[in-house]
Order: C-alpha cells, then structure tokens, then sequence
C-alpha cells in the first residue's frame, strides 16, 4: 500500500478516548479501597438543619426546565416539518454518542477539548454523586460505606479537581489569554456560568472539609485522606484551630450558599447558552446522514406557495431547533473563508441573527396561527432574507462547509443560507448582476461561462480521435463546462484525457451533447434551474446506458454522486484524481519520468472536506519522483476555500480582501514551485491570486491540476 | 395604458466565432448545432422599460408580439415570465426572409388588430442585423410619433416624457399617446423574473396570427414584399502579416524600419 508523502499525521479520533486515564485512575482507586477496612462511611446530611430544601430546589428546577422547554419547543414547532429526521436511527445515535457525549469535534480545538472535557466529565460525575448522596439517604438502598464509600470520596474529590483545571482553564482562555472567538460575541451569561460553575465546585470543596474537619480529621484521618481535595484544605484550616462551633457555623453557611448556587447555576440551562448541554447531543442525533455536500430537494417545486425561506417559519423545525443549540464560541466564523478575508458573512452571527429574530417575533406568529391557521408570514414586517440577513451577507457563501465541520454542536449553515438564497433568487429575483449573468447564460446555453469563445470540442482539437460515449464503453469522460469552455481548464482536460487513454480504460466524452449538470444555479438558489438541468441530465445519461462517470471537476462529482440520487439518477462517480490514483496503483499508468519540483497541495472544498477524497491526489502527488510536497498549514479538513465555491466564481467580491487572495498567500508561504489542485475553479482562482500576492513574474508559484502533474510524470515533460 | 413589446429572436450573439457559419448559396446564417436562438437583448430591455411602466401605472397591460419561427414562442415566454400578460405570435411562411420594411408591416397589422394600444416599444435595434428600423417603420405605418434610442421612459406629461442618448448628450422629450418609443441599453438592465411568474408564463397560451388573420397580401410581406435585397452575405477574412527588417545592426534594422513606415506614409 503506498502512503502519501509528507502528509501530517492525521489525529485518531476514538470514541471517549481522553476517558481512558479518568477510568484508570479510578480503577487503581477502586482497587486501593479494597484494602481497607469496612466500617468506612459518613452520616448523609450532616448539620444540614433542613435537607428538604434541596428537594424544594430540584423541584423548582425541574418546574423551571420544563417552563423552558415548552418554551422553546413552542418556537421550534412554528417550522415545517422536517421530513425523514427519524429515519437511520442507529446512525443518528452513534452520532449523538460520537459527536454529543464523546465530543469529537470539541476536540478539534486541543485545548478546548480538554477543557470541555474536564468541566463536562466534572458536572456529570458529580450529578451522578450527588444523586448517590440523595439515594443513600432517602431509599432503602445503603451502599456509601466502606471500600465503596472511600473510593466513592476519592472520584468525588477526583472530578472535581478536574472540573476545577477546567474551569481555570476556560477563565485563562477568557481572561488572560488574547484568544478572539470566544469574544466577538460576548455576553454576561458567559461569565456568569464560567464564576458560577468555579464557585459551585470550591463551595463544594468547602464544604467537605468542613464536614471533615467535624467529623473525620482527628477520628479517622485515614478514611479523610481519600477525599484528598477537601483533605488538603481541611488540613490547612486546621492550622487556625477553629472551634467545633465555628466550623460547624461555617459548614451550615457554605452548606446554603452551595446548594443554592449549584441548583442556581442548574437554572442557567434555561436561560443562557448551557442549554447546549442537552442540545448539542440532540442536534447531533438530528444531524444530516447523507453527505454534507447535498443540497436539500425542493419536492413537488411548481406546488409550492413560497420557494426557499423568506420567513423564519419557512425553516424546518430542525433548523429552528439547532439556532439554540449556538453556543457563540465562534468556530465557524474563525475558519469561514468570507470571514477571514473580512467579507460580510460570519457564521455564528448569522445563526444568532436567526436565533434572535426568531425570539422577537416567534412568540407572534404562534398566536397568529392559533387564531388564524394560516402561515402568520404577515406577522412581522421586518423581511428575514434582506433586513435580518443582508443580502451580501447570503451571498458571501462559498458553500465549502468549514463552518459545519468545525461547530461542535453540529449546526448545518450551508443548507440554511442556501434556503435563503433560493427565496431571494426565486421569489424575490434579487441576485447580484454577475451572479445573474450565470445564471441566464445557464438557462440560455446550459453553461456558466458568459462570453466565451469556445466551443465543447475546442480541447479535442490536436488529440486524434476522441472516441464519443455510445453506451459501450464502461466510463463516460465528463470533461464539465469548465473543463472546455474556459481556456485555461482545457490543458487539464487534455491531460485527464491522455492519462485515461494510457491506462487503458474504455471511455468515452459526451462531446457538443455536454450540459451544464445544474451545480452552479443549485449553488446560486435557483433550485428550479438546477432541477430542469439535472433531469434532462438524467434522462441523457439514462438514454446513453451511462453507469460509470469520471469527472473533472469536483463540483460535477459532487452533484453526480451526491445530488442526482435525488432524482432517481444513480450512477458510479468517480473524481479524476480517484481514478488516476486507482489506475497507478494498479500498475495500469506508470509514473516513468521524474518531475523535479515542489509543491504543495491545495484540497478543494468539494473533492476534501464534503467528500472525503483527501488521499486520492495526494497518493498521485506521492508516486511522481522528484515532486516535493510541502502541506499548506490549513489541509485536509481544515482546508481554506480558493474563494469561488457557492456560486462566488460568477460574483464580485465585497470585503476587505478576496479569498483567493488570502488562500494564495498560504500557498505561496510554502515556498514551493507549484500549487497543485483537482478543482477547474481554484485552479482560476490561483491563477487570478498568485500574481496578486506575488506580484514579481520571477519565480512565480504555478498553479497546476493533478492531471497535469501526472501527465509529465507519465509522458515525460514538454510531450503535449 | 396598453403597451406592445416587440421582440425577436435572433441566433446567439454569444455563439462561439468557430461555430458561426454561413451558406453563401442561400446567403443565409447556418443555425449553429446545439446553440439555441435568444431573445435579442435590446428588446428585452424595451420589455424592462414597458414593466416599469405597468408596475407604475395600475391597470396597464404589456402585450409581446413577435414576428419569427415556432422558435420564438420561447423569446414570448421569456417576457411572459419576465411580467407580460399576453403574447402573440406571428408565425408564417409567407413572412419569411423580408426586410425591415416588411417586418414593419405585419407587426403594424398585428397591434391595429389588437386595437386599444396606447405605446410600442421596441428595442434600438435586433442584435443580429443591427438595422434599428423597424421601430421607426411601425410608427410610419400607424401614423404615430416615434422616439428612438431612449435611456429613460416614464409616463407623464403629454403622454410619454422620453431620455435620449444622442452622441454628445441626451435630450429630453414629451409625447402624446399613441406613440413608438424604441429603447436603448443604457435604460438598465432587464429583470430577472420570478419563479412563479415563470410558472404562471408556462401556463399561458401564446395567440397565433397568420398572415390572412391580419388581412395583409402576402405578396406584401416576407420575401415577395421585400426591397431590400442581400447582395452577399460572407464571413470576413482577417489576416496579418509579419515583415521582419532585415539589418546587421540593431540600427541597421532600425533605419529599414523607418524608411518602410515612411514609404507607407505611416510616418
């Protein structure tokens, strides 16, 4: 098996791995218990002058939640349905327990992930304690004693420790560090959860050495020691030599101020943005199953009243439901391509946007309904898509699906500002000129490329006979609009072609009969577009016994493998780059000559991040002698838009800078000679950026296709 | 207020050069395969600057007429879904491969059958002959005051009150009604239209005029009325070439140079 160069270790991600230590310890712990004697244990609610109060607290508590969740689900029922969520349940529910409890991608911020953890492991084994404490003393059921309780004082103290590292953690991020994201929308439910919870757990410490100053200090100084946190300050208040009263009075106080805190903290679930704790893991259930690079179908189009989502009650309830899961910690916003290059899009505040809107006028439109039945969406006269979410910012998009896959509570942006789109796009007609332009040209000529000068057999032209697909060839060639209509995609196209035809695959090109598959009008919001394109696609393919496709374009391959199977158009996909890779592996295309350069490789957002083909290219890059890969900082799934995606190939860009730009420079940075990609977009979008940022012709970082790569390695330099 | 658009389709502007080929015994434009005919532009805009007005003044109607192949019925729907309300079709042989003149005609005969029209826009001129006659040729035929090449329409005034682009300026006029108004680009951009009015576009039924629905003499219309004959229709050649100076020199080659330019009488 050939491995690709110089590729960064990729992290493994097992399920609940960083509970591993936390089991360990606690085993060891367990097993130290054992040893002791069996008379170990405490009297449950000790000084406590009324225990009661804590069930008044759990009672009001859970009055309170239940108060909140008729109050949000209220909102989240004004949404449309949202069809098949109940569908793939035990894919749903590995990922609520991989994504929500295991919190996978929490973890893709290191630190964060150990500080999410330590205070997420803290509060629910001290949940899980406390409710111990309460079943030792109000059910038949005694087990606090002995072996058990010792250990049971030790995993106590233990978490809340780790909760205690976790808590100085986040105030160091928040307070002392000068980390961005958590700031850009900064609130005071922030600080107070992040005090309270500290204040919660030292309380909590307080008053166990109190109890054990009373208790088991000068008694059983060995029993005490298990506790070891509460040991440690017990020994050092000790030093004082309080009285019995005065710790006694110390202990009813911290005894008050803890159990009102930690249920007040509690109470913040409600209220503030903790209610993650039990939306996150339900948004991960809810989560899509199918792939991120699908767009939803509108069913049924020419029946609908209203196209895409104009209103807030246009979402799904899903989509309703996830805008409160946000816990504004602005991982979207920090690896959006928009957003760095200073454009007016940024994720979380388009979702807090949404989330606050929905608050304003939610509570309305559910009354309106009750009254009235029908949609409410004269409710407000504030416009959703326009006033709420500025146009620009809806269309700054490029659809690459950072966003989606850094949110650690599995937010989905891309399909809510694409439901935007479509409404400005199809209802309203409001679309940016360039993006207009495309569009016509789409419906008018079934490509994107305004003005053009060439034709779909204009790259034929020097290659001999290009055998046309008649149904008895195993793969269609799918050269794309790109791939033949803009000069300079047609080298690649030759290149894909040369290297097909040498490793002995039987295909064929569909030549002048080529369309536009629909991707850039689905992109843009024209889902009717994109619908009439697809279908008439679809019946071409059927009619010409298509089975297997090889595209060249990522965006194509996306549309074909992930989209068409929504209108009945199943067919076998294959990027180039997989296919070529497959081919060299095979042995079937040989890498002869030697092509000495360096590199870098750029993974385009529709091949990488929304499908997965991360090694593919890299493997091709790998089996070239003499091509010297060196990774751009942001790769693989953390890869940065080239800055065309959604649509934004056929817009003017508004913002501090363009994307291209930005993504240049980090190519650029690498140092090498050329910037490989697999995608006829970014391959544009680098030969616009490089000479941007590079203004020097001297040395000039070039962009190639793989394919074109390839092509040198197997036919030798300068051979076409 | 009832206005008529007048609209063409024409073959794409757009088509590649390498695809645009000519018969020269027919003097005619090969269709270009797979390339299908559009909407001319500028009529596009005369349909634009006809909505605004009908968006402005409630009540109005826009009628889109177009004289041409079955073909054209997708120009019609394209207005249609743009904002039109009703679009006629005037499609027969005997209009075939007229002039201007005679294009005039039948559109002329068209909107008197109509009856109620207050305004005719058209487009400056067709994007693929470019002649820019025809809206001046209705209004002769109707007998109504014509303004051409309009950056501006707005109803007011009079009738009409009309910005035209001239070649240093605009000029401001006002018309009464009924009156041709033919538009220009600079007037803006054309809509793109809504879906469901593309819907409600798709449901609409296109009326159909022949020639003896429109009471003219076919010996009036199409090729047999024309006067304007096509002599030769070609793709011009264009060439270049390249004459090197000769010279040991730098300066040698330099003094060739100049004493070629000047017997060009470049210099």
């Amino acid at each position: 098996m050939l491995q690709p160069t110089n590729v960064p270790e990729r992290p493994q991600r097992r399920v609940g791995a960083w509970w591993g230590p936390a089991v360990g310890i606690s085993a060891l712990g367990f097993y130290a218990a054992t040893t002791v004697e069996d008379s170990a244990g405490r009297e449950i609610g000790f000084n406590a002058d009324h225990p009661w109060a804590v069930y008044a607290f759990m009672a009001a508590l859970v009055g309170l939640m239940g108060y909140g969740f008729v109050r949000h689900a209220g909102l989240w029922m004004i949404g449309r349905p949202a069809p098949g969520i109940l569908r793939e349940v035990p894919h749903r529910l590995r990922n609520a327990a991989r994504l929500g409890l295991a919190q996978d991608k929490v973890r893709r911020d290191r630190y964060a992930g150990i500080m999410h953890w330590c205070i997420f492991s803290s509060i629910v084994v001290l949940t899980i304690v406390t409710a111990q404490v309460a079943i030792e003393a109000d059910s038949p059921f005694k087990f606090l004693h002995g072996p058990y309780y010792l250990f049971f004082s030790f995993y106590g103290d233990l978490f809340g420790v780790i909760g205690l590292v976790g808590v100085g953690m986040a105030l160091y991020r928040r307070y002392l560090s000068d980390f961005h994201r958590i700031r850009w929308d900064e609130r005071l439910e922030d600080h107070l959860i992040i005090v309270g919870l500290g204040l919660v757990l030292l309380t909590g410490f307080v008053l166990e050495s109190a109890r054990i100053m009373v208790t088991e200090l000068d008694q059983h100084p060995d029993w005490a020691k298990w506790s070891f946190g509460s040991y440690a300050i017990a020994r050092g208040l000790d030093v004082f030599s309080f009285s019995e009263q005065q710790i006694l009075w110390l202990h009813t106080w911290t005894w008050w101020v803890h159990i009102a805190m930690a249920f007040g903290w509690l109470g913040l679930i409600v209220f503030t943005r903790l209610d993650h704790l039990f939306f996150a893991p339900v948004n991960a259930f809810f989560l899509r199953t199918d792939s991120p690079g699908r767009l939803a179908k509108i069913e049924d189009i020419e029946q609908q009243e209203i196209f895409g989502v104009g209103y807030i009650q246009d979402f799904t309830w899903k989509q309703l439901f996830e805008l409160d899961a946000c816990v504004r910690c602005g991982r979207c916003s920090e690896v959006c391509p928009a957003n760095i290059s200073g454009q007016p899009l940024s994720p979380m505040h388009l979702i807090q946007d949404l989330k606050g809107h929905l608050a304003d006028v939610g509570t309305a439109i559910q009354r309106h309904r009750h009254e009235t039945g029908d949609a409410g969406r004269e409710v407000s006269s504030v416009a959703l898509a326009g006033d709420v979410i500025k146009d620009e910012t809806l269309w700054a998009c490029r659809t690459c699906g950072a966003c989606m896959q850094e949110c650690p509570v599995m937010i989905e942006h891309v399909p809510t500002i694409v439901d935007m789109r479509r409404f400005l796009v199809m209802n309203e007609a409001r679309i940016p000129a360039t993006a207009q332009a495309a569009l016509e040209n789409l419906e008018m000529r079934g490509h994107p490329w305004r003005g053009t000068a060439l034709e779909r057999t204009t790259w034929m032209e020097g290659l001999g006979d290009v055998p046309i697909f008649d149904g008895s060839q195993e793969y269609l060639y799918w050269v794309g609009c790109s791939g033949s209509l803009v000069e300079r995609n047609l080298p690649v196209t030759k290149a894909v072609f040369r290297l097909l035809g040498e490793s002995g695959a039987s295909f064929g090109v569909l030549g002048q009969e080529e369309t536009c598959n629909g991707d850039p009008a689905r992109r843009l919001g024209n889902e009717y577009l994109f619908q009439i394109l697809a279908q008439q696609l679809i019946e071409t393919f059927k009619a010409k016994n298509v089975q297997k496709v090889i595209t060249n374009c990522p965006h194509c391959f996306n549309t074909f493998k992930n989209e068409y199977p929504q209108f009945d158009g199943h067919f076998e996909v294959f990027h180039h780059t997989e296919f070529l890779a497959g081919a060299m592996q095979s042995g079937k295309l040989v890498a002869k000559h030697a092509v000495n350069t360096t590199v870098t490789y750029h993974d385009s957002c529709y091949l990488g991040r929304l499908n997965g083909v991360y090694d593919a290219p890299r493997q091709i890059i790998s089996m070239v002698h003499g091509a010297d890969l060196t990774e751009m900082q942001r790769n693989l799934s953390k890869g940065l838009c080239c800055g065309a995606g959604g649509g934004n190939m056929w817009q003017e860009e508004v913002g501090e800078r363009r994307v291209n730009h930005v993504r240049a420079e980090e190519a650029v940075r690498t140092g090498a000679q050329s910037v490989i990609s697999n995608c006829p977009f970014c391959i544009q979008m680098f030969e616009d950026g490089v000479p941007a940022v590079h203004p020097e012709e001297e040395g000039r970082m070039k962009p190639f296709d793989v394919a074109e790569l390839l092509e040198q390695a197997v036919f030798g330099p300068g051979t076409r | 207020m009832h206005i008529v658009v007048c609209a063409k389709q024409i073959p794409d502007p757009e088509t590649p050069p390498s695809a645009f080929k000519i018969d020269a015994a027919s003097n005619k434009v090969i269709p270009a395969q797979g390339i299908a005919p559009v909407l001319s532009q500028f009529d596009a805009i005369a349909a634009e600057a006809a909505l605004r007005i009908k968006e402005a003044n409630p009540g109005s109607k826009v009628t889109v007429i177009s004289m041409g192949a079955e073909s054209a019925q997708a120009a019609i729907k394209q207005v249609l879904a743009m904002g039109a309300d009703e679009g006629v079709l005037l499609n027969d042989p005997a209009f075939e491969d007229g002039d201007s003149h005679t294009t005039a005609t039948v559109l002329a005969a068209a909107i008197k059958k109509l009856g109620d029209v207050n305004a005719v826009f058209c487009g400056r001129q067709a994007a693929d002959w470019d002649m820019g006659q025809v809206g001046l040729l209705v209004a002769e035929d109707l007998g109504w005051p014509a303004a051409i090449i309009a950056k501006g329409v707005t109803t007011g005034g009079a009738g009409l009150q009309i910005t035209r682009v001239l070649e240093n300026g605009f000029e401001s006029l006002e018309t009464p009604l009924p009156a041709v108004v033919t538009v220009s680009n600079e007037f803006g951009e054309p809509r793109y239209p809504k879906l469901p009015q593309i819907m409600a576009a798709a449901k609409k039924t296109v009326t159909n005029w022949k020639v003896g629905d429109l009471g003219l003499d076919p010996g009036a219309v199409g090729k047999a009325g024309s006067r304007l004959k096509l002599e030769k229709l070609f793709i011009p050649e264009k060439g270049g070439k390249v004459e090197l100076m000769e010279g040991d020199t730098p300066q040698a080659q330099a003094a060739a140079l100049v004493a070629r330019l000047m017997a060009d009488k470049i210099l």
